[in-house]
């Protein structure tokens, strides 16, 4: 059994969640015991007094950006690799340097790819 | 205490949300819940001392692949009206519930014993947790990190030939 | 104190509740957001074994976990994309056309 351990430092953190969820839920109760519910099918629908909808709100749309937030998300990752590196740089030095150097260049190979298969062009 | 009912207003939020993520109907209703899934286990993570991890967890899983998933559902615009378990159904969830028990057995008559490592919570809180990560990471774990550049290599080049729709 | 065997029956049920969707839905994104739960439940038996035990390898291999749940993500999706090009159909049980 190790010693007990206090994340007493993200106290601050679960304050705020505290706070925040607290007023979110108080204000949806408070209005929730307050207001008159006389609910009725033209009051419902998502405009009151416009157009009736004519189809679902969900429109499909292209597939440009799943690609593109498919590079987001390999870049993201690159991103976070650099983080824990460059707060150790210190005590890990070159050889590290040199290792890192070479794996931004294996992923730059693959935006050289998406570049060159026009995976990042907008008008098609 | 508090350490305890954090624990389990964790594990409870965990485990209700993931339930309605396999049985909402609606795809979108089981990404949300899958995003509150993910936020209480980056809690879970800064319960066990590892504060770096709760950070990726909710950049890489709740910022970046929730995104992506939810961008392929606007995309397909499924409908609603559809059968939505398989024909196995009852035998999964006949099979689902034996497994827990089994897990739980083994889980509660096994003695957990091993050896121990160098890095005790107080070494970790001294040293910085972001910075124990990096300085393992790269020196003892260079390799699988250059595996990890090949991996995410093939995953963009491979998701772009098979997303991209060829020119007509 | 909170025992080890708290995280793991959690992740226990975690991993049975992802294992039940992959089996069960129909929907292929509902499958993949199964098999996320999947990974997550080997993440938190991960990191409570390496909180546990005072060791950093857990924590590292949490972090190679997260990349190749991208990188399953994405060629997911995209094989999801090119399937739904072709047969017009999200449904894991209609993609068959490769069944003997």
């Amino acid at each position: 059994m190790p010693e007990t351990f206090l994340p007493e430092s993200y106290l601050p953190v679960l304050i705020f969640l505290i706070i925040a969820s607290g007023f979110a839920i108080g204000t949806l109760v408070a209005g929730w015991l307050i207001r008159p519910s006389r609910p009725y099918a033209k009051k419902l629908s998502p405009y009151e007094s416009g157009n009736p909808p004519f189809s679902d709100a969900r429109q499909p749309f292209p597939i440009r950006y799943y690609i593109i937030a498919m590079l987001f998300v390999i870049f993201d990752i690159e991103a976070i690799f650099l983080y824990p590196w460059a707060v150790a740089y210190n005590k890990i030095g070159l050889y590290a340097l040199i290792e890192m150097i070479l794996f931004i260049i294996i992923l730059f190979v693959g935006y050289i790819y998406a570049l060159g298969k026009g995976a990042l062009d907008w008008e098609s | 205490m508090i350490l305890n009912l954090l624990f389990f207003y964790f594990a409870a939020v965990i485990v209700i949300s993931a339930l309605f993520v396999i049985i909402k109907r609606n795809a979108f209703h089981s990404a949300v819940a899958l995003l509150v899934t993910l936020i209480h286990i980056a809690g879970i993570f800064i319960l066990l001392n590892s504060e770096f991890l709760a950070a990726v967890q909710i950049l890489v899983y709740a910022g970046a692949i929730l995104v992506m998933i939810i961008f392929v559902l606007m995309f397909l615009n499924v409908t609603q009206r559809y059968r939505m378990f398989n024909r196995q159904k009852f035998i999964a969830f006949l099979m689902g519930i034996i497994l827990v028990g089994e897990v739980l057995y083994v889980i509660s008559v096994s003695a957990i014993k091993g050896p121990k490592g160098d890095f005790s919570i107080a070494k970790i809180m001294s040293e910085g947790n972001t910075q124990a990560i990096g300085r393992i990471l790269y020196t003892d774990y260079l390799f699988p990190f250059e595996v990890a550049s090949i991996i995410l290599l093939v995953a963009m080049i491979g998701a772009i030939v098979l997303a991209k729709k060829e020119p007509q | 104190m909170i025992p080890l065997h708290y995280y793991l029956i959690l992740a226990a049920i975690l991993f049975i509740i992802g294992m039940i969707g992959v089996l069960v839905r129909r929907n292929f994104l509902t499958v993949l957001m199964s098999i996320e739960l999947m990974l997550n439940a080997v993440n938190i038996n991960f990191v409570a074994f390496a909180h546990y035990m005072d060791s950093m390898t857990g924590r590292i291999f949490v972090f190679f976990i997260m990349t190749v749940a991208a990188a399953e993500a994405a060629i997911g999706l995209a094989i999801l994309i090119s399937a739904y090009r072709n047969t017009g159909t999200t449904f894991v049980d209609e993609i068959s056309s490769m069944k003997g």
